[in-house]
């Protein structure tokens, strides 16, 4: 097993953590556990939360947060840096291609079942590119890691990736609580997120508008991500709207005001593709807008993320994206995939249910590990239950090698303790240039041996540090 | 502006001053409690009757003792005027406009809320409750603390002030509706000493109590008091005082806005019918009629402004 901090020669644990793992050695690790819950009295009086689907009594909750910072040296991100821009630049390439020519299929490189049969593809987003050709405005990749030099993308994210508010959070919480710790590091800063999402989100519009008025679009306060759609509105400086303030007028997009109404020019939309317009998608939507679909088809308004992205990230489609990478870039994929057995294909689906519990089994359009299995953690009544699932179903699932994740120190009662993490760095695409911040939001299974790091499973998050060079 | 935010910022305020209001009253009837020598049980009675809460209180409770009272007002979830229920919803309000609140603002309301929701977990029992109903009252001047000290005097300030006062100006309005209705047929007698400790409640209900000492030199006459918590502009719970209050607010509105507005002409009139008012009360004009013409006219100003700034 693989731990970031300490698997070393030396007794000073990995070269980027030596300063931190002098200083831990220099406190006493119970006055840090006090510190543990000041954190998290910051987090609750601030309203840092998230809301947990069906779990009335609950209805709130915090993310755990572990003080131990992970981190990453300049080289280490340098890698992971160039391959991410590399693969969300193929992903926006890819979206084009399948909403346009579709020159991907007719090579031969992806069945066009798995396109054209794919819940996540929306054939209104035929023959239309969205303004500046950018489909995937907001990206998270999921990076694991299993040794010093392999990291492997787990999933991308090219809906409406969240997490971004916690990994800003999470840094002004150390800073508050730790501000020796950033006097003794070089650590790339990253409050900068929300100004250049503002950025990126205005240069897809310029061609409409020299000053666009960008509006974040949330389902509402019980939505499990309400704090983070209040916290980027905020940071930006812009309205926080929910699907009944807008209105089409003549093809526009408009808001009810106070004041009457305004135009709205750019919407960070964070509520999925089905639920934007009753008129286009799923007809019983309250949440969204109607006509909100025509008025985007006719370029009044700006959508980011795109409508139909999701196509480039179900977990079918993930298994292709190396040779996608190959198809528009001519090059060699920089980040490698987890080998994946697509349960569609009949040798695949056999060789998978003979080695179920050495496998993780995912649904093709899950997501925040629900509903997946993690094969050597299953019993065996949960191991045959699952193969009776997958059999009827097979073209729903597809399934992974568990990896030996990497582990990285939490703070526990007991002083140290290794758990597994992974990576969501966040990445900005605007017409002319891919942007991925620093670091990025480490999740982490605070449970002993646990590899589900989601935090609607009891996952927690840690900040994340790349030390400059 | 959201038309939509407006709504949640006054409705916040509406919210938050009700739950104050409500902890006020309870704390007045419980200093009348215990002031005397039986239990006052007359007081707790009628501020569930005061709240038009009667009924929901009978069916769920039966008799009205102290703790079933004090406990229906405070964490009762069932009674939508509970100031649990209260501060519970001004939070949901806060949490729908947090990008119009300072962070100072929105910390004020949230811990409170959390106190709040702490405080009143368990069933309260009367040792707990001066300290309960204080934090209560506490973490309101925290909030409006917050509000006059880090908010930009703006629209975003304009409709929280708006729903404060007319929150404010229907409370003081029903509290002396309230009184007077048990106090009017035998204000004749005024200076036997249960009236004296009914003009108490009311002025300690609506935090006038030290005041109207000041001025009056304790002199507590029927029409004094309501000449003072009708009228004295100076009194910040005082029907005139909320209604020049929302007059200028609705004005910083309609400057900002460039607009004309229905809601802004009925501010106005009230108060000019207000100064009216006062030389015909003096002559002992009826009082019951001015109040209920009031309590109408409250309601009517609230949905004007829900109109006049697109609240939906």
């Amino acid at each position: 097993m693989f731990d970031e901090m300490l698997s070393s020669q030396s007794e000073d644990g990995r070269e980027p953590y030596k300063k931190l793992l002098a200083w831990l050695n220099s406190q006493d690790l119970k006055k840090l556990s006090t510190k543990s819950a000041t954190a998290e009295e910051l987090f609750r009086r601030v309203g840092i939360t998230f809301n947990v689907y069906g779990d009335k009594e609950a209805e709130e909750r915090l993310i755990p947060f572990d003080l131990i910072p992970r981190i990453l040296s300049a080289d280490e991100w340098r890698g992971l840096e160039r391959g991410i821009i590399q693969r969300v630049a193929a992903i926006n390439a890819f979206l084009n291609d399948i909403y346009n020519g579709q020159e991907i299929i007719k090579a031969g490189i992806i069945p066009a079942d798995l396109i054209y049969k794919n819940k996540a593809f929306l054939p209104q987003m035929c023959g239309f590119t969205p303004p500046g050709g950018v489909y995937t405005h907001i990206v998270g990749v999921d990076i694991v890691r299993t040794g010093p030099n392999d990291f492997f993308v787990l999933e991308d994210n090219a809906r409406v990736p969240s997490g971004v508010s916690y990994m800003l959070e999470n840094r002004s919480t150390m800073q508050h609580m730790f501000p020796e710790l950033f006097t003794t590091h070089q650590i790339k800063p990253i409050s900068g997120y929300p100004k250049e999402l503002f950025k990126s989100l205005s240069s897809c519009a310029k061609t409409n508008t020299s000053d666009p008025n960008i509006v974040v679009l949330t389902p509402g306060i019980f939505n499990s991500a309400y704090y983070e759609h209040s916290f980027l509105a905020d940071e930006m400086g812009v309205e926080l709207v929910q699907g009944s303030d807008l209105e089409i007028c003549d093809g526009r997009v408009m808001i009810r005001t106070t004041a009457g109404t305004e135009t709205v020019d750019v919407i960070y939309r964070r509520v999925d593709d089905e639920f934007l317009d009753p008129l286009s998608f799923n007809p019983n939507s309250l949440l969204g807008t109607p006509g909100l679909f025509d008025a985007y088809r006719n370029g009044s308004v700006i959508l980011a993320n795109a409508p139909g992205t999701g196509i480039a990230d179900d977990k079918a489609i993930y298994s292709y994206v190396p040779e996608i990478i190959r198809f528009y870039t001519g090059e060699r994929a920089l980040l490698n995939n987890i080998p994946t057995w697509r349960c569609a294909e009949a040798d695949n689906l056999s060789y998978v249910l003979d080695h179920l519990n050495e496998l993780v089994v995912k649904e093709v359009h899950g997501s925040g590990g629900y509903g997946m299995l993690v094969g050597p953690a299953a019993s065996k009544r949960e191991l045959a239950a699952f193969a009776r699932k997958l059999r009827a179903n097979p073209g729903k699932y597809v399934a992974q090698p568990t990896l030996a994740l990497s582990t990285v120190p939490i703070l526990t009662k007991s002083g140290l303790a290794p758990r597994h993490v992974d990576l969501r760095p966040f990445v900005l695409v605007s017409p002319d240039s891919i942007k991925v911040t620093p670091g990025g939001l480490t999740r982490v299974a605070l449970k002993k041996g646990s590899l589900v790091v989601n935090s609607s499973q009891g996952g927690g998050t840690k900040d994340t540090w790349v030390l400059g060079s | 502006m959201l038309g939509r935010h407006g709504d949640n910022l006054f409705w916040m305020a509406r919210y938050l001053e009700r739950s104050e209001n409500t902890a006020r009253r309870i704390q007045a009837a419980l200093h009348h409690a215990l002031s005397r020598e039986d239990e006052g049980q007359e007081e707790w009675t009628a501020i569930v009757v005061y709240d038009g809460l009667a009924t929901v209180f009978d069916e769920k409770y039966g008799t009205p003792s102290t703790t079933n009272v004090i406990n229906f007002l405070l964490r009762d979830r069932d009674n939508l005027n509970s100031v649990i229920s209260l501060m519970s919803k001004a939070r949901q309000n806060g949490r729908s406009v947090r990008t119009s609140l300072t962070q100072e603002v929105w910390l004020s309301l949230n811990e409170s809320w959390i106190a709040c929701e702490a405080a009143l977990k368990r069933p309260v029992n009367i040792h707990d409750l001066p300290t309960i109903l204080e934090g209560i009252i506490k973490g309101s001047s925290l909030f409006r603390g917050a509000l006059y000290g880090t908010m930009l005097h703006n629209d975003i300030f304009n409709f929280i002030c708006l729903g404060t006062y007319i929150e404010r100006a229907d409370n003081t309005i029903r509290t002396v509706d309230a009184k007077y209705h048990r106090l009017l047929p035998t204000a004749k007698v005024i200076g036997g000493s249960e009236d004296q400790s009914q003009w108490e409640v009311m002025l300690r209900s609506l935090a006038a109590w030290r005041s109207f000492n000041w001025l009056k030199k304790g002199r507590l006459d029927p029409l004094g008091v309501s000449d003072f918590l009708i009228f004295d502009e100076r009194m910040p719970r005082s029907i005139n005082f909320c209604y020049k209050e929302m007059s200028s607010n609705l004005e910083e509105l309609s400057n900002s806005y460039g607009r004309d507005y229905k809601s802004l002409d009925m501010a106005r009139e009230i108060c000019l019918d207000l100064n009216h008012a006062r030389s015909q009360i003096i002559k002992k004009i009826n009082l019951r009629d001015f109040i209920n013409e009031h309590i109408v006219k409250n309601n009517q100003l609230s949905l004007t402004i829900a109109s006049d700034f697109n609240f939906n």
